[in-house]
């Protein structure tokens, strides 16, 4: 059985995609239409949805922090980091265990699949697989930024000393976070979206495009 | 495109991070975000007279609810996104002054929206407004800026707007 937008797609060819212009009012609203189903998807499949980017923190935590983690787990869309620091409570004897939810980190994923669903391009299943793969390290990188702020920060002195990042280490891991979580998580799907969209936003301006394929 | 990407890119990074400095965080992220509470409250005065403010936190006398604006709600970090896209295109700088100063009243128009449902989504359901603080109006305010950025671009002269959209599909 096809589709609505994939009959819609094969109704027309890739050079009439490239001579059409396009409304913006009605790109905005199918967008806000696919916002809505892309955000369940992405919700209730989230522990499928973010598991290359516990595989992908694994293997950075692999190479470059084999001192500090000994596992990361995952539970939902909870990325838990089982380390080998010491808890700093008198008495307590276990090590430091460090939620994260990738959730945080990975919201645009549903912005880029309404955004690309929305402009219903022929090669929309091709973008939306290009879209996933490249968000993965940036989700990554959030969720790798909170677990060190966690660790060389917010923990306190006790397990950060145990951590052993120098001062300058510290200041690079706030500005990581601050990156990871303030811009990078709405700002690459979007930025992910108009790379891969040119010639669309070229039809959004109400003309027939004419860039070079 | 690649220019683009690269400029764009080196912006965010230098305006973040100048964000992020103790000077900035005195002298502008505290006054804006202070600012972008009490406009959201004066909004909200016109239909709930409980509304009170103190620096950046919004609260209800009569629900005893209150919310503070914190990085990411105050739409500095969207506002950056929209200066470094804008001065990445190749544009007139008349033309980018002008997508400036509607861009920020756009971006921060929805922003005291967002705010202001965020408010009132908190006293109503807890899990609701997390969703929404979140997920939900974080992608809604890139949209936003998307839209914007798209729009300011549509009014651009004929000219530099052909020399912009000259990019690989």
């Amino acid at each position: 059985m096809t589709s609505p937008l994939e009959a819609d797609a094969g109704m027309r060819s890739a050079s009439a995609e490239r001579t059409t212009a396009v409304r913006l009012p009605a790109f905005i609203l199918a967008t806000l239409a696919w916002l809505v189903p892309a955000f369940a998807v992405w919700y209730f499949a989230a522990p499928i949805v973010v598991a290359p980017v516990v595989w992908l923190a694994r293997i950075v935590a692999l190479v470059g922090l084999h001192d500090t983690v000994q596992a990361i787990e995952q539970t939902g869309s909870i990325a838990t980091f089982v380390t080998t620091l010491r808890a700093a409570t008198s008495g307590a004897r276990g090590v430091v265990i460090v939620d994260v939810n990738t959730l945080l980190y990975s919201f645009g994923m549903p912005l880029f699949a309404a955004l690309t669903l929305a402009a219903r391009e022929t090669a929309w299943k091709r973008h939306l697989a290009l879209g996933y793969v490249a968000m993965l390290p940036f989700v990554a990188w959030g969720v790798l930024a909170e677990f060190l702020k966690n660790v060389a920060i917010t923990a306190g002195p006790a397990i950060a000393s145990q951590a052993g990042f120098a001062p300058w280490q510290r200041e690079t891991i706030a500005f990581a976070y601050q990156f990871g979580s303030l811009i990078l998580p709405a700002v690459v799907p979007a930025v992910l979206w108009v790379a891969l969209h040119g010639a669309f936003i070229a039809r959004l301006h109400g003309r027939a495009s004419t860039s070079a394929a | 495109m690649r220019r683009f990407l690269i400029v764009f890119i080196a912006l965010l990074a230098v305006s973040f991070g100048f964000e992020l400095t103790p000077f900035a965080q005195t002298y502008v992220v505290t006054p804006w975000t202070d600012a972008v509470a009490h406009m959201s409250a004066a909004l909200m005065r016109g239909f709930d007279g409980s509304i009170t403010t103190s620096g950046n936190v919004i609260g209800s006398k009569a629900s005893a609810f209150a919310v503070s604006i914190e990085a990411g709600c105050n739409g500095l970090e969207a506002t950056l996104v929209l200066l470094a896209a804008i001065v990445a295109f190749p544009a007139p700088w008349k033309h980018r002054l002008r997508g400036l100063a509607l861009g920020v009243l756009a971006v921060q128009a929805l922003n005291i929206v967002r705010v202001a449902s965020l408010f009132y989504l908190g006293q109503w359901n807890r899990d609701v407004f997390e969703w929404a603080h979140l997920y939900v109006w974080q992608a809604l305010i890139m949209l936003d800026v998307l839209i914007v950025w798209v729009v300011w671009m549509r009014w651009m002269p004929r000219r530099g707007r052909d020399a912009g959209l000259a990019v690989p599909a």
